[in-house]
């Protein structure tokens, strides 16, 4: 994976000063030296490691064979599409009432998650957990309790593969992940190779992904809500689908919305280089419908997540439907717009059109993307 | 420490040169003794101390050296004689007391000021000669050359600082202060007299009060008569003597431990027929008559003395006034680059120094012995740098710190201090420590940082403190930044004791150095009365310690203080007993895989874990571990293992 | 009783191991014996901040005719009682000479330069055999190692003086110095009694 032996002082000049870190918290966990706080990932001391230096292999915004990690999951080449490798897309929405009520849309994530731990397919799942006081923190549910309290989005990221990575290695629990395209970036590249002294990647057995466009800082934007709204009192954030153009936030008695120009400024820099819209690399994709309000677009990308879906619609866990012809177009022009900036975005950053930064990509599709 | 206050006059003791000052001071008839800790002085008011009580005196750790010289003169001016102690820092503290006391004099007790200095600031701050301070303040200033006159020149100087009426200093270095040596005894003197402060004195020890004004000038002259009178008395001192042929090669001028290294020189040179040793004991005022008629006894003149050129330059100005027949050496010293202007000396710089006087070669070994040693001792002796104790509190909090600084991410820095975390500049304490002056200075750095907000600057500024030095010379500092607002955060190492200077009592500790219960100064208590925002965390709660900077950092607003709390493991381990057993667990130690690249013996760095570089592994040294356990809360993998003892 | 000579004078003596280790005990019992059998003693040592894990040593003058100064002049040590490897050769370098006798304690001490990795130990068996290369005579004494089979690494002290007495290279005996050892132990008297013997026997063996 890695071309020349590189250590975390490179993972801190290449990705961390260069705003390229999208804080997916795959470096921290189970390393003494790398630390997430308040927004950054730390370097707290030198390492003296540049071979194996796990940090710098597993980052997202390291050099990645796309092609290999993409033949190795799904084995095929990558980028043929622009949502990635599908086996089957359509909308669906949970049947259970309490999941419906808590969920940001259709529920989806929370009722496979649920069913997943239900039928013992995994023993636990690494969520994203929102505190009273709305701040996103990473979180090892172990059960459906636990994944209720952890539905609904931030908007913020949240570094939670470092709570993956501080799982003891000897645990066997399997496990779920629930993560934004960047972080399954990273699950997929320890899939190709797996890690050392950590708990076994081979634990994870369902990875759901979700749509995503750009995340919001979360100690600017944390920093902004907070001075604007009394975060006590918001039960739920919500950036609903064009043309709303709109950040909301839901308190008991109404809500409160802000241009999304305002909240733009807030989105992490390294978004502008991120070509994926989809979670290309999950077992399934999750996302919301645009114009439907209480459903999700789902792609099921893999053998695995075929198998859950199946489960999910055999025990009646999922209402499924055709998703309409256009949004399906939707999706596939945004996320192949997304593709076109982000590579813009990083040959204006490297200023060489033979510089993609981490991107390692085939040239035909370099090509394609750039024209 | 030695029992100073054995009551066998005419035998003999080993006693360090502190004892031997303190012994002279009890035989002189003292009554009150005050110091603060300094290295090398703090044993002469510790042995005082040891033995106060049974012989009647009163011995204290001031505050500060300030208090501690104020507090002595007092008890001079009520007639009762008294010394103070401190190391060569401590006479810049004292200097504006001094600059005012030598105008006023000091009354009928009979007051003695020793100071010790430390060549090559072996543990100081700084390298610095107490000798000037005599001459600029017109103070008389005695040196002693061995143990013996270390006890004898004590005595007799509260002599004559009691027929005088002014102060006297005594000068002392490490190698006179901590080395031993024999000391023979003399007589312990009767019953003190009582205590009394005299409304009425005569015109040479008037106290400048507004019913009788003398215009500092006059005083001035008055000081000066003192000091004429101070002159004819060394002009006899026995303390001043020359060893030598009549007409030499070569004259040494000396004084103090220097006298014991020319005369080591001399021996291994086989000079005693050629060289001359002229040794002073009483250096200011110089004893002009004495040192110019020995000045025709050679055309070479060596000035050997520790620290500053303070002899030589004396000695040259007189020089400058012999008559136009008199023979004008050649001087040799500290300006000629003969003995070195900077750390301390030794026999050896001496015996060099004589040899290229003289044209001399010196072999003390075997030349190919000599080729040997050096060589293999080279090629495999190394390093040893200072360090924190095992379990020192220390390392844990500046661990804390540093990982709350990088946490936050804004370059935030430490302003540091004097005490045992003077070692954080080093490795010792991850290199924390970034400014480092004089006692207080690092929460005065600290305030003017904290200021300069307007101008863009946005760095946390942690000044760190120990406890001893908080109350000596921090609390004016504190309160300057909580009413002018500065933004910095004291961090306040409360390990209850002075450590750096051998564990003395402080006003935090409830104890007095005469071994008696006392008030405790809470700094809690009282720095939150000052109005600060006070928080109080267990070193060795790593985490807890880091998020409570991490959060102080986070806020607005003036001086605030976090205080780390935690036995100094010195002195707990002289109370308790070691609270954890800790070893390795060779199966979960990683060592140099990814994930740890040995952190603990690599960076966290306690002597007490070393690297077995054939395993591959780390590995406890039970000889060195405490048994404090913080050790298992830094290995990443859970391999240090601490069970309850 | 015969008093007994100095082979030398003065006799200079050199304690080196590292801070906390105890060197100052050691020097202050042998001084103190030395005077009471009216020697002329002086104890050059370090205190203060090189007590927190640098080196320390102390030079030991010993003379029937005069107070000498607290430092041995370079190359003029006549014996070296090393409490730690290390610093036992780095005396050897400095202060040796053909001469020289040495009495090892042949337990590491890891400085903080080696364990941080800026820094080599030397190998142990190459150490003492440059000891042994640069000394007339060596013995080695694994006081540690008897001390902790005592109970504690904290009789390790004892154990040295012992040897140094039972070498014989020093005008000193049992009798001079058991006294002092009583008055100057602090606590486990007579257990650092056993050591002491215990170091006597080690050397003669």
């Amino acid at each position: 994976m890695a071309i020349k032996a590189k250590g975390c002082q490179d993972l801190v000049t290449e990705v961390i000063e260069t705003r390229l870190c999208a804080l997916c918290g795959a470096c921290t966990g189970n390393c003494p030296y790398l630390a997430y706080h308040n927004g950054r990932v730390a370097l707290l001391d030198n390492c003296t490691r540049t071979d194996e230096a796990q940090c710098y292999e597993y980052c997202p915004r390291t050099y990645t064979d796309m092609d290999a990690i993409s033949r190795k999951i799904f084995g095929t080449p990558y980028g043929d599409n622009e949502i990635g490798t599908v086996k089957e897309v359509f909308m669906a929405r949970a049947t259970d009432a309490v999941v419906k009520k808590k969920a940001q849309y259709g529920g989806v994530v929370t009722a496979l998650l649920s069913l997943a731990l239900a039928e013992g397919l995994i023993d636990g799942a690494v969520l994203t957990k929102t505190s009273d006081d709305k701040t996103p923190a990473p979180f090892l549910a172990r059960s459906v309790d636990d994944v209720l309290q952890c539905a609904g989005s931030s908007y913020m990221a949240c570094p939670v593969l470092g709570r993956y990575n501080q799982i003891p290695k000897e645990d066997i629990l399997k496990l779920g992940i629930v993560a934004m395209p960047c972080q399954v970036l990273s699950v997929t590249k320890m899939k190709a190779e797996p890690p050392e002294n950590r708990v076994s990647i081979d634990n994870v057995e369902l990875v759901i992904g979700l749509f995503c466009t750009w995340a919001l800082s979360p100690d600017k934007f944390y920093r902004f809500l907070k001075e604007n709204i009394d975060l006590a009192k918001v039960k739920k954030f919500d950036i609903p689908p064009p043309p709303a153009n709109r950040f909301d936030a839901y308190t008991a008695s109404g809500k409160t919305s802000f241009p999304l120009e305002q909240i733009r400024k807030f989105t992490m820099p390294t978004c502008a280089y991120c070509l994926d819209m989809t979670s290309e690399f999950a077992d399934v994709s999750v996302g919301s419908v645009e114009g439907t309000e209480g459903w999700n677009t789902v792609i099921v990308r893999t053998d695995g997540g075929a198998d859950l879906i199946e489960i999910a619609k055999k025990k009646g866990k999922l209402q499924v439907d055709k998703l309409p012809a256009s949004n399906l177009e939707h999706i596939k022009e945004a996320a192949l717009l997304k593709k076109k900036r982000a590579m813009n975005e990083i040959v204006k950053k490297s200023g060489d059109k033979n510089n993609l930064l981490y991107l390692g990509l085939s040239p035909r599709l370099t090509e394609k993307l750039l024209a | 420490m030695a029992n100073i206050e054995i009551d066998a006059p005419g035998t003999s003791q080993l006693f360090i040169g502190n004892e031997a000052i303190a012994r002279g001071a009890l035989e002189a008839g003292i009554g009150f003794a005050a110091a603060y800790p300094g290295t090398p002085s703090s044993e002469i008011l510790g042995s005082l101390a040891q033995v106060a009580k049974k012989i009647g005196i009163y011995a204290e750790w001031s505050i500060n050296e300030m208090v501690a010289m104020e507090a002595a003169a007092g008890a001079s001016f009520a007639g009762i004689r008294a010394l103070a102690a401190m190391k060569q820092n401590g006479i810049n503290v004292v200097s504006d007391f001094l600059a005012n006391l030598v105008m006023s004099g000091t009354g009928k007790g009979g007051l003695v000021l020793v100071s010790c200095d430390d060549p090559s600031a072996i543990s100081s701050s700084n390298e610095q000669d107490t000798r000037p301070i005599a001459k600029w303040l017109d103070i008389p200033l005695v040196e002693p050359g061995d143990f013996q006159e270390a006890k004898d020149m004590t005595k007799w100087l509260f002599d004559l600082a009691e027929e005088l009426g002014t102060l006297c200093i005594l000068r002392s270095v490490t190698r006179i202060a901590h080395a031993r040596g024999n000391v023979k005894l003399g007589e312990l003197p009767a019953k003190q007299h009582k205590a009394h402060f005299d409304q009425i004195h005569d015109l040479k020890n008037v106290m400048p009060t507004t019913f009788m004004p003398m215009p500092s000038s006059l005083r001035h002259f008055f000081l000066h008569m003192k000091l004429d009178k101070a002159r004819e008395k060394f002009e006899s001192s026995p303390f001043n003597r020359y060893a030598g042929p009549d007409k030499s090669d070569l004259l040494i001028i000396t004084s103090g431990s220097c006298w014991l290294y020319s005369q080591d020189a001399i021996e291994a040179l086989k000079l005693r027929d050629r060289v001359g040793i002229l040794k002073l004991g009483t250096l200011w005022p110089l004893p002009e008559k004495f040192v110019t008629e020995h000045l025709n006894k050679s055309d070479k003149v060596l000035f050997v003395e520790e620290i500053d050129p303070f002899l030589e330059r004396s000695v040259m100005e007189l020089a400058g006034n012999l008559p136009p027949n008199a023979i004008r050496p050649t001087f040799y010293g500290k300006r000629s680059g003969h003995i070195n202007a900077y750390g301390e000396l030794n026999p050896d710089m001496v015996i060099k120094a004589i040899s290229t006087i003289l044209g001399l070669t010196y072999q003390p070994r075997d030349i190919q012995y000599s080729k040997k040693a050096e060589a293999l001792v080279k090629s495999s002796v190394p390093e040893r740098s200072m360090t924190f104790c095992a379990g020192c509190p220390h390392r844990a909090t500046f661990w804390s710190i540093k990982n709350a600084l990088k946490l936050d991410g804004r370059d935030g820095f430490v302003t540091g201090d004097i005490g045992c975390y003077s070692l954080a500049l080093g490795p010792a304490g991850f290199f924390q420590v970034r400014t480092m002056h004089c006692m207080g200075g690092g929460a005065g750095v600290a305030n003017g940082l904290g200021k300069l907000g307007q101008f863009g600057f946005d760095q946390p500024v942690i000044a760190v403190v120990g406890d001893s030095t908080f109350y000596h010379a921090t609390i004016p500092a504190l309160i300057n930044g909580i009413y002018n607002q500065s933004k910095f955060i004291l961090v306040i190492l409360d390990n209850s004791a002075t450590a750096m200077t051998g564990f003395q009592p402080h006003p935090g500790t409830g104890m007095t150095a005469m071994g008696e219960p006392t008030k405790v100064v809470s700094m809690e208590a009282l720095c939150r009365s000052l109005g600060a925002h006070v928080e109080v965390c267990d070193p060795f709660d790593l985490k807890g310690t880091t998020n409570t900077l991490l959060k102080m950092m986070a806020e607005d607003g003036g001086a605030k203080v976090a205080i780390m709390r935690r036995s100094c493991e010195l002195v707990r381990a002289k109370k308790e007993k070691t609270p954890y057993k800790v070893h390795i667990d060779a199966e979960k130690c990683i060592g140099e895989a990814c994930g740890c690249d040995r952190l603990c013996t690599r960076i966290f760095l306690c002597p007490g874990l070393i690297w077995d570089k054939k395993a591959g592994k780390s590995r406890i040294d039970e000889v060195i571990c405490s048994g404090c356990g913080v050790c298992a809360d830094v290995c990443p993998q859970g391999a240090i293992i601490r069970e309850a003892a | 009783m015969t008093k007994k000579q100095l082979t030398k004078d003065p006799l200079n003596l050199i304690i080196t191991g590292v801070g906390g280790q105890g060197n100052v005990m050691i020097s202050l019992i042998i001084g103190n014996a030395f005077v009471r059998d009216g020697f002329f003693v002086t104890v050059g040592e370090t205190y203060g901040a090189s007590q927190r894990g640098g080196p320390v040593m102390s030079h030991m003058r010993i003379s029937k005719e005069t107070q000498y100064s607290p430092f041995i002049p370079e190359g003029c040590a006549d014996i070296i009682l090393g409490m730690e490897p290390v610093e036992t050769l780095r005396m050897l370098g400095k202060y040796g000479n053909p001469n020289v006798i040495t009495i090892i304690n042949p337990r590491p001490i890891y400085s903080i330069d080696v364990t941080g990795g800026h820094a080599q130990y030397p190998d142990l068996d190459k150490l003492i055999e440059t000891v042994k290369e640069l000394s007339s005579q060596t013995w080695l004494i694994n006081a540690t190692e008897e001390a902790q089979k005592m109970g504690s690494h904290m009789f390790a002290n004892a154990i040295l003086i012992g040897a140094l007495i039972g070498s014989g290279v020093l005008p000193l005996d049992k009798k001079s110095v058991e006294p002092v050892l009583r008055e100057t132990f602090p606590k486990e008297i007579e257990t650092n009694l056993v050591a002491f013997n215990k170091g006597i026997k080690l050397v003669k063996t």
